[in-house]
């Protein structure tokens, strides 16, 4: 054992010992706390708390990555994954809010009086959350494999069973303080990295000033090398597939159960909008990071390793290539590394970082920490979601209507157990690269829950079956959609299974208009509560007046 | 509970949606439309960066967490104006769950 290795675990185990603890000291007493954390949280911590739970493996290790070698392409991931937050907070956060639902599938439920459109919507959250907690475990997987150099999946099975503690024992009441702990030590960690980077190529301790001039350089390197420019537009796709790309990722942010549900855990409409604002704040500090990150790795990987004999290449490449995500085979054979000859998995760019630039043993184990802190705290959002899901909405809204509170929070406890079991199985052996694992996810809510959830709250004549049709149509189209772009090489306009939302949510927005302006309009009693979301708690509206409570 | 003028509450919600409007249009416009002009806004350039490319790494985001806080404290001066209670909605927001 190596004082890497004993540096690495040690910070680990702190942190974990960290989540545990707060998870143990705000125990889950009643529904109400396991489900929305009795409503009391306030905005600026809830917006840390959206913020872990927002970003996942796939932001904190694969998007700066993602980044180099997609140019302005991967930018696309930038304004997606954060302008999504404008639909969340402006079209829906505040009304779900006021509705006054524990989970998604019980507004929809609610909303159109339906259990069928209940009992859809609950199965549309487990297969999403599901999907992208898929990739969470096998992400925690990576990171704790390739730290304490085990087994990936002995790995994923030591992530599984903490987070089944932690989820289980705490529920969204303990998962609200621990997603706050995660967020502080992951952001710290990624950003410790790069403000070195920063000082040791430009001198400035503020990378998000100082990387223009690299980005500049890297056109100049790359002109001279006879490539098209890192900055160049629409290189590796097409304008089409940018938008497409960057819509899904929107809408499908404003649609992902596992975000809205920590809406819910507020008090009021306009706690609501401010934990948007202060979520985007506390996010928006990675993604303003994750380019500078990409530009510095890319000009170090251009400049300095890059060019050098294949004899002298620093030390750490050495360990990257054992884990065969980085190759570098002197393929013209004249002893040189050469750029076009280095080829890197998106995956190591922030991982290998504190090596690349040689910051450390501490900064390594912190990133890995921050890494881990990144997949749990997602994952424990969508353990909830899941949970609730089936405890709540299928449970005791269908199953058993009477279940006593006890019953109700050891069926949630029960279902968390399970289901990360599961996801910790599957995740064993991925069915894909956790990138493409989250597009699928985010594919999935752009189709169904976007559009549910925007006519749900703003358009009172949509009806269950409209709905239903919607829902239906929307996973069919997403569904489809990605299999004959990613299998059949089937593409409209240039765009790939990555931006399938798009469609799916053009075909369930139409089927939901045109099936419930064929059918009956709702109750007026329906159309009613619609209107009551667009006012604040203080006022009602009922039988055509406005109520205020004095 | 007090019935107030229809004209009144609707005057909340017209406000509120004309503002939200707003927001949407900026928001647009800095993102997709961006994307849609970026080959003949790549020749200027901005603090090093082409100006394509810095909106896409940070003129984006940072004007997307500008628009979130301008909505919150004009969505706060909003209820103000309409008589709002920001106390007396978290006493009713707490209470308010559907029937469980």
């Amino acid at each position: 054992m190596d004082t890497q290795f004993i540096t690495s675990l040690a910070i680990i185990l702190a942190t974990f010992a960290l989540y545990i603890f707060i998870a143990i000291y705000n125990k889950a007493k009643e529904t109400s706390e396991f489900y929305v954390a009795g409503r009391g949280v306030p905005p600026i911590w809830n917006g840390m708390a959206i913020g872990a739970d927002w970003m996942s493996a796939a932001s904190f290790i694969g998007m700066a990555g993602t980044i180099m070698m997609l140019g302005y392409d991967g930018l696309a991931y930038i304004m997606g994954w954060t302008g999504g937050y404008l639909l969340l907070t402006f079209l829906l956060a505040p009304q779900l809010r006021k509705s006054g639902s524990y989970t998604v599938p019980e507004f929809i439920g609610d909303r159109y009086k339906s259990k069928t459109a209940l009992i859809i919507a609950a199965i549309c959250t487990m297969i999403i959350s599901f999907t992208y907690s898929i990739g969470q475990l096998s992400g925690s997987g990576v990171v704790i494999g390739r730290l304490f150099e085990i087994d990936a999946k002995l790995g994923t099975m030591i992530g599984v069973v903490l987070i089944a503690f932690y989820a289980a024992f705490g529920g969204m009441k303990g998962i609200t303080w621990t997603q706050v702990a995660q967020y502080i030590v992951l952001i710290v960690a990624y950003l410790v990295p790069v403000i070195f980077m920063s000082l040791q190529i430009t001198g400035n301790p503020l990378p998000w000033l100082s990387y223009g001039e690299i980005v500049g350089k890297l056109g100049e390197l790359d002109r001279e090398l006879g490539l098209s420019e890192y900055f160049a537009p629409f290189e590796k796709g097409t304008k089409w597939q940018f938008l497409a790309l960057m819509f899904t990722l929107m809408a499908g942010t404003a649609g992902l159960p596992h975000v809205i549900a920590r809406f819910y855990t507020v008090s009021t409409m306009k706690a609501a909008r401010w934990s948007g604002a202060w979520a985007l704040l506390f996010i928006g500090l990675l993604y303003f990071s994750a380019p500078a990150y990409a530009a510095f790795s890319r000009f170090i990987l251009m400049t300095q390793v890059a060019g050098s004999k294949i004899a002298e290449l620093p030390a750490w490449t050495k360990t990257w290539v054992d884990t065969g995500l980085l190759k570098v085979a002197d393929t013209s054979g004249n002893g040189i590394l050469e750029w076009s000859e280095l080829i890197i998995a998106n995956d190591i760019v922030v991982m290998a970082t504190p090596e690349i630039a040689n910051l450390g043993i501490f900064v390594i184990g912190l990133v890995a920490a921050g890494a881990m802190a990144a997949a749990l705290s997602t994952a424990g959002g969508l353990l909830i979601a899941i949970s609730s899901a089936f405890a709540h909405d299928i449970y005791y809204r269908i199953i058993k209507p009477t279940a006593t509170d006890k019953q109700r929070l050891n069926v949630g406890r029960i279902t968390i157990v399970i289901a990360t079991l599961l996801a910790g199985l599957v995740a064993l052996n991925p069915p894909g690269a956790i990138t493409q694992i989250v597009a699928w996810a985010f594919a999935l809510a752009t189709g169904t829950f976007f559009p549910a959830l925007v006519l749900g709250v703003w358009w009172k004549r949509s009806n269950s079956k409209g709905l239903i049709a919607g829902l239906l149509v929307g996973l069919g189209v997403t569904l489809t959609y990605i299999f004959a772009a990613k299998y059949g090489g089937f593409t409209i306009l240039g765009i790939i299974d990555t931006g399938a939302g798009v469609f799916g949510a053009i075909a369930a927005f139409a089927t939901n208009i045109i099936v419930s302006l064929a059918t009956k309009p709702p109750s007026q009693e329906i159309q009613d509560a619609v209107i009551n979301l667009r006012y604040p708690e203080q006022m009602t509206y009922k039988d055509g007046e406005v109520y205020m409570e004095e | 509970m007090k019935k107030i003028d229809k004209s009144k509450a609707d005057a909340y919600f017209r406000e509120k949606n004309t503002y939200m409007i707003v927001y949407f249009i900026i928001w647009a416009i800095v993102s997709y439309g961006i994307v849609l002009f970026a080959e003949p806004l790549s020749d200027i350039y901005f603090n090093g960066f082409p100006l394509h490319y810095y909106m896409g790494a940070q003129g984006a985001l940072a004007v997307f967490i500008i628009l979130l806080f301008v909505n919150a404290v004009m969505g706060d001066k909003i209820d103000k104006k309409y008589g709002i209670d920001p106390n007396k909605n978290e006493a009713i927001g707490r209470g308010s769950t559907v029937d469980h």
